[in-house]
Parts: C-alpha cells; structure tokens; sequence
C-alpha cells in the first residue's frame, strides 16, 4: 500500500473533524447563540448612546458594536470547549487517537475546523452590527461610514474575538478534559484578568495592555487609549492568548494516556 | 500477528501490567481473560498506542501502532461500546471514523449492513441499548477491512441472539484468516468461541495454551457413583488406596481410582452401582482454579 501524502491525511482529518462538528446539534445552538446575541446587544447599546446626553467629546461609534461581541464569548469558548470535552467525557477521544495516532495533527485538524467557523461567523457578527449600529446613531449624526478611513479594519479586528475565544477554549479543554473545568478555565483567562482595569491609573493601563478584552477592544476601536499598546502590538497580545493555550495542549496531549 | 514483549505498566504504586509477553497469532480466535482489574484494557491499550509503558513494547504486524500511517486499516479495535456522542447519528459516527482514515463513504453502508444496523443508521446513537452500542463498535472496527483484530468485553449487553450472532462472526473472521483478540472476564463466554487462550491475572501471565490443552493440564479428575451400598464401596475403595468422599445426596466423590477400577471393584464384590461418572474439570473450574490467586476482589468466605 503507498503511502498517502501529507496534504492527503491533513484533509482526511478535516474531513473527519468537519463531520463530527456538523452532526451535534450543541454546535448549532452555541453558534444560533453567538450571532443573535451580540447583533441584538449591539442594537441596545447604539439606542442608549444615541439617546445619552452628550457631555465632552462623542463616544467611538464603534464601541457598541465591540462591546456586544463580548456577549458572545461564553457561547464560543464553550463551543470550543466542548470539541475536546465532549469526546473526553464519553470515552470518545480513544477512539479518535485509535485513528489517528498523532494527536497533535489531530489538535491541529480540530482548530482549524472551529476557526473557520467562528471566523466566518464572528465577521458576520461584526458586520451586521456595524451596520444595525450605524444606521441607529447616523438618526442622531453620530454614525460613521466603511469608508472612514481605519474603519474596515477595526471592524475586521473586532470580528476575530469569536474565533479567537474558540480556540482558546478548544485549547483549554484539551488542557483540562472536563467540560465544567474547562469552560472555567476559559471564562477565568477571559475575564479575570480584566480586573486590572480597576487598579489605579498607571497600572491599569500597563496590565491592562496585556489583558485579551482591552487588547481586542485597542484593535477595534477608532480612537486607540495612549495608556495601551499601539493597535498593531495589541493584535499580537490578542492572537497571542489562543496561541499560547494551544501550544501548552499540543505538549500535554501527547503526554497524557487519554 | 500481536506481539507484546516485556510490557509493564505502573502507575504510581499500583502495578497494573507486570512483564508481560505473549503472541496472538492469525487464523484463530484467541481468548484473553483474566478477572477484573488483571489489566487487559490496559494491555489493549497499550497496543493501541494510547498508554505508554512503563517497559517493553508491543508491536501489531511487526510495527509499534503509532508508526502506522492509516491505523484502521491495519487494526481494528472496539475498546468501549459506550464511547460516543449521545446526539450523533449512528451513521455520522462511522462516517467520521472512515474519514479519519480515508476509507470511502459506502464503506459505512457496508459495515452497518454486516452488523445490522442499517435500519437504525440514521438514529441518534445515545437512544441505542448497550448491544447495539457493541454492534456499532463493532461496525466501526470493521471499517478498514482490517488483517488485525480486538474486542474487549464486547459481549457486555448483548441478548442471546446477539451473543450467537457475535460468536460465529470472531469465527468467521478468524477462517478468513484474521488475528483475532477478544477479551472477557468470563470463561464461559470464551469455552464456545476461542481456540487459544491467554490468562492474565494482577497483570501477569497466568497461561498461554490452547484451550483443549487447558481442560488435559487440569489436575482435577474424579469418578461420582451412587451405589445403595455407598458406606461399604467407600472402606473398599479406600483400603485400596482411593479417596471416597461422601456428598450430601448420598452419593460418593472418588479420586485417585479411575471409572474402570471403581467398577471392577464393586463387581468383585457384587456390590450394584446406579451411577458410574467419570468427571474432568470444566473450562470454568480450570479458570477458577488459574485464576483464584489473582482476584483483587473476591466474595467473602470466612
């Protein structure tokens, strides 16, 4: 028998982790959740700043679409979660290295399918909010149009927080093996850090900088905080976080008798 | 062919496989039983590349299993019947198995046909009973055709139909001339199917042998007579150098004469018989007796 090519076991592993995300229902409700929510958010929060009396300068009209997105974080990183979890929990995963014994191409097939999705999906979020938000504050002359320079990409930086929370729970889950864990752990590495942003001034901002939430909110903004990385830094600090979770599961998962 | 070489496992203080060495050859279905916790999960899978030893190593067809490029097609396996997605379609299932593998898509129409699970293909596997879960495990092995095979347990939850059907089918593959390792805790369930039998317990090898040899390597044979004359037989069959143990129903346990003497014996002296047995050990007893050192968990008896 040949053996078949690299490119060829790549897409057999694709194929098969692409079917096995299409065939539970989890995967739809979490992503009916992902979408619905922030586009909904979005909407509340561009009503509030649009009706909000003005003092000092205007806000960012890109704010609430950044914000919303925040809401779907929880159905994503579970989403991701639940990719390794799931299989773990019900004995799964043995059958799955049985297959294919190299676990990290296995990791490796299973990220890709989950970022794809939520790619798209967090794109779409960002978009459709961006336009349900503008089209609300442009009513009261606030709203700022694609074209504005700097706009698409704050835009395109703010959709990748979903897929970013994905495989930062993916990751984390092959790192715990237990679903109530792992979404722990990943809402923990979201969140807990965002405490930083109640220290006093300097700090805040020099913790803050490293922190996953102010790091994709400096990326899709129009107006960067000075106390923050530069946007482009910013994007390293928020790609950064999966990365890191992903290579610390590639390590244990070869560890680990499953 | 399964080669296990010098394979230990430890974990921690506990040691659940210690030096262990056998081979499973093609041709023949062989039994691997032990009692609970004797390590055979764990021996299968350390053959499935998913524990590491401790020592030693186990190769399938001369190769560790980790080094194969398209593992089932070379090795099928069904470790645990319960591991699936409660929510995914039985067909889903081996269709994301085969893929794994990249073993064509009408394949998996195959394998739910040979196990009987076509009508039920397209069901959410979590509403499946324990032996339909084993037909699809078994199924699931079966997708890459493969020259290689292990069971554990998988007779757990089948109904006797079930249990027939599952015994002619090792048979069948192992004429076809495929290695075949099915794994129980019970003998009576290997008596029926397994040529070749290997006896692990508290992670050791206890016996490797064919399972004819098994009941021959038995020391336990006796003669049971009834006799309305039983007390008088005893004294004159232990004057000649038997031991006649008496039974609760009357009737007399004879070891050290065989049928033949006893009969002779009783002739001579014009004693009837109405019963005249020559007994060998069963399967189950000659397991018992292997085996009875090495139960982790036994039911109390003092």
């Amino acid at each position: 028998m040949t053996v078949p090519s690299l490119a060829t076991r790549a897409r057999d592993l694709l194929a098969s982790e692409w079917t096995k995300f299409r065939s539970v229902r989890s995967t739809y409700w979490a992503l009916l959740v992902a979408v619905v929510t922030p586009v909904a958010v979005s909407t509340v929060v561009a009503f509030a700043f649009a009706t909000t009396p003005k003092s000092g300068p205007s806000p960012d009209p890109l704010l609430p679409g950044v914000i919303s997105l925040e809401y779907a974080v929880i159905a994503v990183s579970t989403l991701g979660v639940l990719m390794f979890t799931g299989e773990y929990s019900t004995g799964l995963i043995r059958v799955t290295f049985t297959a294919a014994p190299r676990r990290r191409a296995v990791l490796a097939a299973k990220a890709t399918v989950l970022a794809a999705v939520t790619l798209v999906a967090g794109e779409v979020v960002a978009f459709a909010s961006f336009g349900l938000v503008q089209a609300i504050l442009a009513g009261h002359h606030e709203g700022v149009s694609l074209s504005h320079p700097g706009v698409p990409g704050a835009v395109l930086c703010a959709g990748l927080l979903l897929c970013v929370c994905a495989l930062l729970g993916l990751a984390l889950g092959a790192v715990t093996r237990h679903t109530a864990g792992g979404i722990a752990a990943t809402i923990a590495v979201i969140a807990v850090p965002a405490i930083a942003g109640l220290l006093p001034s300097p700090w805040s901002g020099r913790i803050g900088r490293f922190t996953l939430l102010e790091a994709a909110q400096q990326v899709s903004t129009l107006h960067p905080s000075a106390s923050l990385f530069a946007p482009a830094w910013s994007l390293l600090v928020v790609l950064a976080w999966p990365a890191a979770a992903l290579a610390a599961a590639a390590v244990l998962i070869t560890r680990r008798d499953p | 062919m399964i080669e296990v070489e010098q394979l230990s496992k430890r974990y921690g203080p506990v040691t659940a496989v210690d030096d262990l060495s056998f081979t499973v050859r093609p041709g023949r279905v062989t039994g691997f039983l032990g009692p609970n916790g004797a390590g055979k999960s764990t021996t299968m899978r350390i053959i499935l590349g998913l524990d590491t030893p401790t020592a030693g190593r186990a190769l399938v067809g001369g190769r560790r299993y980790d080094g194969l490029v398209r593992p089932l097609r070379e090795v099928g396996s069904l470790l645990d019947a319960t591991a699936l997605h409660a929510g995914r379609t039985a067909r889903a299932h081996l269709l994301s198995i085969a893929q794994s593998n990249g073993i064509p898509r009408p394949r998996v129409t195959e394998v739910l046909r040979l196990t009987g699970l076509e009508g039920v293909a397209g069901r959410r596997a979590g509403g499946f009973s324990l032996g339909m879960k084993q037909r699809l495990g078994i199924a699931a092995a079966m997708l890459g055709d493969p020259p290689v095979l292990m069971f554990d347990e998988p007779v757990n939850g089948l109904d006797p139909e079930g249990i027939h059907w599952i015994r002619g089918f090792f048979r069948e593959l192992a004429a076809d001339g495929r290695t075949v390792l099915v794994s129980s805790h019970l003998m009576s369930e290997m008596a029926q199917t397994a040529e070749h039998l290997i006896i692990i317990g508290r992670g050791r090898l206890l016996a490797d042998l064919p399972a004819t040899e098994l009941i021959e390597s038995s020391a336990r044979h006796d003669v049971l007579l009834r006799s309305p004359r039983a007390a008088e037989l005893g004294r004159l069959i232990a004057a000649r150098g038997g031991t006649a143990n008496p039974q609760d129903d009357g009737a007399l346990v004879v070891t050290g004469l065989d049928a033949a003497a006893v009969g002779e014996l009783a002739a001579s002296h014009g004693i009837a018989l109405h019963a005249l047995v020559p007994r060998q050990a069963s399967l189950e007893d000659v397991y018992l007796d292997i085996t009875g050192d090495s139960t982790d968990y036994r039911a109390g008896l003092s």
